[in-house]
């Protein structure tokens, strides 16, 4: 293991974790929405107060989360440049036929700052969210369309199954890109199409565990009875409790007071 | 002095939920051409160790020197340096990639920059050193071998470098006890020929017990005893005191001494006991 992995569970007991996973999902999706609906300086203000609160509130370390904001930053970099040189308005400052303008600052700036909420809110929700609770939560909201024969339950195992298996993969391609450097492989000098080629040495070798875990794991399903289609019961079933109801209206209440904000 | 571990302290995960603490101000020196058992139960620290002495881990607090230089800062040097030692990871057939056993082999030789013809001749040698035919099985797919035969191929691989220091941690995991006394003899054979410094990494104290000449043993991260082979293995308070098993040899010859008779306990291989054993009794002979 070496840096804690992107997006992970961190344990905890904060409200956000004691939250239902079904107002969390639900919570997440508007408020990923939301954003694109504002437009004014107090929507914003409004908006970034509750996520600030709400992270604080989380107690996820800080370092964590700025980790995963940095994976964007590549992304957000070039979003920025694109609106900022192509949104068309009164000019700020001209190069030769490219200007920057008033607009184009503004709309660049918004779009980072939309950027960086998305990646905030969800992480959030899988910082302080165990897989399985995602995977149940999940499942709860999908169940309308079980109606109309799709495998919600079976898709949901999957996912469990996949998450699971996650930090496994990540502990596997930490210790194989060791175990190849110390044979002298070279992960960081080269182009591009150089450093792609480099990884072969530590994908094979991945791919080929991956398969054999997936292989072992079926048997073992199997072994154990495993039937997909099955009504399973729940040892912890989900109910919502108080906290979950005040944390809908607050919700509710922020989006409203950003509508109105405009 | 060829390695000098300086108040080395690793933590994992610094700063987030999961910190642990997996080395702690741990000291050591080692002199080239020495033959050492790393001996821990699970936890203790030992693939950590062996990690900063290949240069693969960035050290929370402390350094490794290679012959004075860090082993693990920036540059050529240290990357020319951390090329002289080889480590084998536990299962280190999981490491193959290659569509043939000469591809796998000679990936090492051919990152240390080596014409063709070397890299050809270290393949041979190095399969060879493992009991594999090279006639026979380098143009073969590693897929299509057995387990043992990949853990050797895997073995090759790194033995084909030509390291100063070997570390294999924990080379004998998952083999049959046949397989073990086949691979530990060949280990031995290894450091004999190239007197290269070998480092190997168990829990199971036979292997070890023939194998080195000096046993450093770790416990939560603090090394707990460093000394002979002789010397730790037989010390059965501090086998014990770090959850490990005491060779059955000496704790047969332990019970005796209980019992009153007059008997030394420091014979950890069975046919050292069986004499021991008899001279205490007055039989003539001995066993070997």
């Amino acid at each position: 293991m070496s840096a804690l992995p992107i997006g992970m569970y961190v344990p905890g007991n904060s409200i956000l974790h004691r939250l239902d996973p079904r107002v969390k999902m639900g919570a997440t999706l508007v408020l990923m929405m939301i954003p694109f609906a504002v437009h004014g300086l107090w929507g914003y203000v409004a908006l970034s107060t509750f996520v600030v609160t709400a992270v604080l509130l989380s107690g996820v370390p800080l370092g964590a989360l700025l980790r995963t904001l940095r994976t964007v930053f590549w992304i957000a970099f070039l979003m920025f440049f694109l609106y900022l040189f192509t949104t068309p308005g009164e000019p700020l400052l001209a190069l030769g036929s490219i200007a920057i303008t008033r607009q184009g600052l503004l709309a660049a700036v918004a779009q980072i700052y939309r950027l960086c909420l998305l990646v905030t809110v969800a992480s959030l929700l899988t910082f302080t969210t165990s897989p399985i609770h995602l995977t149940h939560g999940l499942e709860a909201m999908l169940s309308p369309l079980e109606r109309a024969r799709l495998p919600v339950r079976e898709l949901a195992m999957v996912l469990t199954i996949a998450l699971r298996f996650v930090p496994t993969l990540q502990e596997e391609i930490d210790k194989i890109a060791k175990a190849q450097r110390a044979r002298g492989a070279d992960f960081r000098t080269g182009g591009p199409l150089r450093r792609a080629r480099n990884l072969v040495p530590i994908f094979v070798p991945i791919f080929v565990s991956a398969f054999r875990r997936a292989d072992e794991l079926a048997t073992a399903m199997d072994a154990r009875g495993f039937r997909s289609a099955l009504h399973r019961t729940r040892m912890r079933k989900l109910r919502l409790g108080s906290l979950d109801l005040l944390a809908t209206l607050i919700v509710m209440g922020l989006v409203l007071t950003v509508i109105w904000l405009g | 002095m060829l390695i000098q571990v300086e108040n080395l302290t690793h933590i994992y995960n610094q700063g987030t939920p999961f910190e642990r603490v997996a080395l702690r101000e741990v000291n050591l020196e080692i002199e080239a051409g020495e033959r050492i058992g790393i001996l821990g139960p699970t936890g203790s620290g030992k693939s950590t160790l062996v990690q900063h002495l290949a240069g693969l881990l960035k050290p929370t607090a402390g350094r490794v020197l290679l012959e004075g230089t860090p082993i693990h800062s920036k540059g050529a040097t240290a990357r020319k340096l951390r090329l002289q030692v080889g480590l084998a990871f536990q299962y280190p057939e999981d490491q193959i990639f290659e569509q043939t056993v000469f591809r796998e082999v000679a990936f090492g030789p051919r990152n240390l920059g080596l014409d063709e013809a070397e890299v050809a001749a270290r393949v041979n040698w190095a399969l060879e050193m493992v009991g594999l035919d090279p006639v026979a099985v380098a143009q073969r797919m590693p897929f299509t071998l057995s387990g043992g035969e990949m853990r050797r191929v895997a073995l090759a691989s790194i033995l084909a470098m030509r390291p100063r220091v070997l570390i294999l941690d924990e080379p004998t995991a998952g083999q049959d006890p046949q397989g073990r006394r086949a691979l530990l003899d060949k280990v031995g054979a290894w450091q004999r020929e190239t007197n290269m410094t070998l480092i190997v990494v168990s829990h199971a104290l036979e292997d070890l017990a023939r194998l080195v000449e000096r046993v450093i043993a770790l416990r939560e991260g603090r090394v707990v005893a460093d000394g002979p082979t002789r010397q730790v293995l037989s010390d059965v308070k501090l086998l014990r005191a770090i959850g490990l098993d005491v060779p059955q040899p000496v704790a047969l010859l332990q019970a005796l001494r209980q019992a009153g008779k007059e008997v030394r306990v420091d014979r950890f291989l069975p046919a050292e006991a069986a004499s021991e054993i008899a001279r205490v009794w007055g039989l003539r002979g001995s066993v070997t």
